[in-house]
């Protein structure tokens, strides 16, 4: 063979090739397609208890499964999708609310009204708890920022304090430690406004 | 720790009822076709990195040894033929030569200077005044009798 008929032998491939490109991209598909049916309902929580806003929750898992779809080559090293998913996310939010203003407290009443369950409540009662729901987002906001967010993401039943320090990138002691000192921070905070009133 | 761990431990401290809003938030349902609304925007997003129209041919690709010292080789030879071209020219610049500054001469009528100098106007300073020495007193010969001066003659002679 010369070295002309090397050179262009080549192109001869490239059907090939995109054959098997297809078919990996086809399997790449399917399993992005698993993990967004498997996990969007969990990471749009996740979004949620950051954004409160369903749009805003709903953008930020959009970008976070378009970042899986950027590194999608990766997904095959991934151990734990869930807890990798789940920190995919937790950084968008917190990269999106760095940059948000702060949200006003009657944005969460009346957020907290529209969204939380609020079945046999009257409709005071439902205000009334609505706004109770806005005190304690507004007290988890003063909040410094590594307790909140321990606290934050240990109110979900599919994390256990390992796969929170996983998610956080710290250890589990750590996330004993600093869920006590929410608790109690919180508990102080929550007392002291029961006392202006 | 498991979640019902941690309720466990809110429970004890007494700090549980705040908790309550939140696994109220954590436990939303999510709306209604989020999943198809994601798949529908990974569909539209292209893939980035992915898409190359034409892939490199075999003979051309960077696997085989003889492509890679070859690309080795044009890219020291275009290191060593830049630097050299940048010597060479360095090299032609001739030194700089001594300016002469050629004189003018007034060819057009005007008033010349003929030649003068002008030398700055400057305070006279002050005048060193050199003293002299005093001329030493010629030594008479001693046969000769000695004049007879009053001393103060005498004095003012050698002053002067």
């Amino acid at each position: 063979m010369s070295a002309a008929q090397a050179v262009f032998s080549g192109w001869m491939e490239i059907e090939d090739k995109t054959v098997r490109d297809e078919a990996r991209q086809h399997e790449e598909e399917a399993a992005l397609a698993g993990l967004v049916s498997q996990y969007s309902g969990t990471l749009y929580r996740v979004a949620y208890s950051v954004m409160r806003n369903a749009a805003d929750a709903e953008d930020a898992v959009q970008e976070a499964f378009l970042r899986v779809l950027r590194h999608r080559d990766t997904l095959d090293e991934v151990r734990d999708h869930r807890v990798w998913l789940i920190r995919i996310v937790w950084n968008v939010v917190l990269d999106r609310k760095r940059r948000m203003k702060t949200r006003p407290e009657t944005d969460d009443v009346a957020e907290m009204a529209r969204v939380l369950p609020a079945d046999g409540l009257s409709a005071e009662e439902r205000a009334a708890a609505a706004q109770h729901h806005a005190h304690v987002l507004a007290c988890v906001e003063k909040l410094p920022t590594k307790e909140r967010e321990v606290l934050m993401l240990s109110a979900f039943d599919e994390l256990t304090s390992v796969e929170t320090a996983a998610v956080l990138g710290i250890t589990e002691s750590s996330v004993r430690s600093r869920l006590f000192r929410a608790r109690n921070l919180m508990a102080g905070l929550l007392e002291h406004r029961r006392s202006l009133r | 720790m498991s979640s019902s761990e941690q309720n466990s431990i809110a429970g004890a401290s007494g700090s549980g009822e705040f908790e309550e809003t939140l696994r109220q938030i954590a436990r939303l349902a999510p709306p209604e076709g989020l999943e198809d609304r994601v798949l529908a925007t990974l569909r539209t997003t292209p893939a980035s990195g992915r898409a190359r129209v034409l892939a490199w041919p075999v003979a051309l690709r960077l696997d085989s040894a003889w492509v890679r010292s070859a690309a080795a080789a044009a890219i020291v030879a275009v290191v060593i033929g830049g630097s050299w071209g940048v010597y060479s020219r360095v090299q032609s610049i001739q030194p700089t030569r001594a300016i002469t500054v050629p004189l003018h001469l007034s060819t057009q009528g005007g008033f010349s200077s003929a030649g003068a100098m002008r030398t700055p106007q400057t305070l006279n300073g002050p005048m060193v005044v050199h003293p002299v020495p005093a001329a030493p007193l010629e030594a008479k010969p001693a046969d000769k009798p000695a004049l007879k001066m009053p001393l103060k003659a005498v004095k003012s002679a050698a002053a002067k």
